[in-house]
């Protein structure tokens, strides 16, 4: 057992420990992740759901890190992560997203663990988003580009953008043309994912404006 | 499993429109929370320290914003035409919940705030608990509360000078 191995099974059986309290059953623990089953319906399971959710393992797909040069695969990030999917013209929901995920990643600045996290926000929109998009939409959201733990992901097709980000992801997205705009636009589902060292999802936050000091607490506890 | 046919089925997982700024909100209004301390920034018309929220026996127009929304730059036109009308009858205070740091200082803020003509106290929610207390999912997402510290009105996205006046004089009526 190597060091991470036993420590999280040393807070697992923490967790549960103080669980057993509150009547917390022995399948709300998964050996493969931290945090423990998330608060929704008994009779719920991570199989029931279209997206990978806790316990599951992130999908084994390799996307091109634009300005970065390189290649990422996620299953072997080797630190904790957190994805989500958005797309650089949408005006609604994916700046509330990257904000989000923006507030992380300044908290891991000002806290001094940014090279212990990875942030990949994806896009689905590779027709529009490409490397100087990022840049400016970077610049735009406050990111910062300079820490090297924010790497944006982009599907090298519309056709790789369906099958990673709707099939394997389960962020549906279908694109739309309004009346009022000269642009196309799309309609699409929210989700933020936070993967574990060894590529486990941990949590799947479903929620148009995600909490950034949830997932910050989240965070900690699969970094510890 | 295959995704594609459960996400035919899926109902939880709703689409979100394209068109409108707003977003619904999700969050859980609980503003038992309130009154809170939010810290306040040194700016134009405002002063580094902190504030009550809401302040006591004023009538007051919160506005809940960041500096990378832009139908937020446009609120600030309403809000300083407001300001300008109301002057001292009403607290006006604007909150933004980005997380100063990175790439994004204090000078950053100030910059924006001076660019939009922000003239009243300016305030910071990293924690976003000003945003969960009023169920907030949204931003620019404007609060009227009366002088007795209750929300008498509260909406997400972009709100008009009309409306704000309208529910301002509502509040100072009943107060």
């Amino acid at each position: 057992m190597n060091r991470r191995d036993y420590l999280r099974t040393a807070t697992a059986v923490g967790i549960a420990g103080a669980a057993g309290c509150t009547g917390m059953l022995d399948s709300d623990a998964n050996p493969n992740v931290t945090l423990g089953k998330p608060d929704r319906d008994a009779d719920i399971t991570s199989e029931d759901l279209p997206y990978p959710a806790w316990g599951q393992k992130v999908p084994a797909v390799s996307l091109p890190a634009p300005l970065d040069d390189r290649t990422v695969d996620l299953r072997s990030v080797g630190k904790p992560s957190l994805l989500t999917f958005f797309y650089s013209h949408c005006q609604t929901v994916c700046p509330v997203l990257v904000s989000a995920m923006r507030n992380v990643q300044t908290h891991s600045l000002n806290e001094e663990y940014a090279d212990d996290v990875a942030f990949f926000p994806t896009t689905f929109d590779p027709a529009r988003d490409d490397a100087e998009r990022f840049r400016a939409y970077a610049d735009k959201m406050n990111v910062d580009t300079d820490a090297g733990n924010w790497h944006f992901l982009r599907p090298e097709s519309k056709d790789r953008a369906k099958s990673v980000v709707q099939e394997e992801f389960g962020v549906r997205f279908d694109r739309t043309e309004p009346d009022d705009m000269d642009r196309y636009m799309f309609a699409h589902s929210a989700l933020t994912f936070l993967v574990n060292a060894d590529g486990y999802v941990e949590r799947a936050y479903r929620s148009k404006s995600p909490n950034a000091d949830t997932i910050i607490s989240d965070l900690e506890e699969v970094r510890a | 499993m295959n995704r594609r046919r459960a996400l035919v089925a899926l109902g939880g997982l709703g689409l979100t429109g394209t068109s409108a700024w707003v977003l619904q909100s999700d969050v859980g209004e609980s503003d038992d929370a309130l009154p809170m301390r939010v810290e306040t920034l040194d700016a134009p018309g405002s002063s580094a320290g902190g504030v009550r929220v809401p302040p006591e026996n004023a009538v007051t127009v919160l506005d809940l914003f960041a500096t990378w929304c832009a139908p937020c730059e446009k609120q600030m036109d309403a809000l300083t035409a407001v300001r300008e009308s109301y002057g001292d009858e009403v607290a006006m205070l604007s909150v933004t919940n980005e997380r100063l740091g990175g790439s994004l200082t204090k000078g950053d803020l100030r910059e924006w705030w001076r660019d939009h003509d922000g003239a009243w106290t300016l305030g910071l929610d990293p924690a976003s608990d000003l945003m969960t207390a009023l169920g907030a999912g949204s931003i620019p997402h404007l609060a009227i509360f009366d002088a007795s510290g209750e929300v008498r009105w509260q909406e997400g996205g972009l709100t008009d000078e009309e409306t704000l006046r309208t529910e301002i004089d509502r509040a100072l009526r009943e107060a």
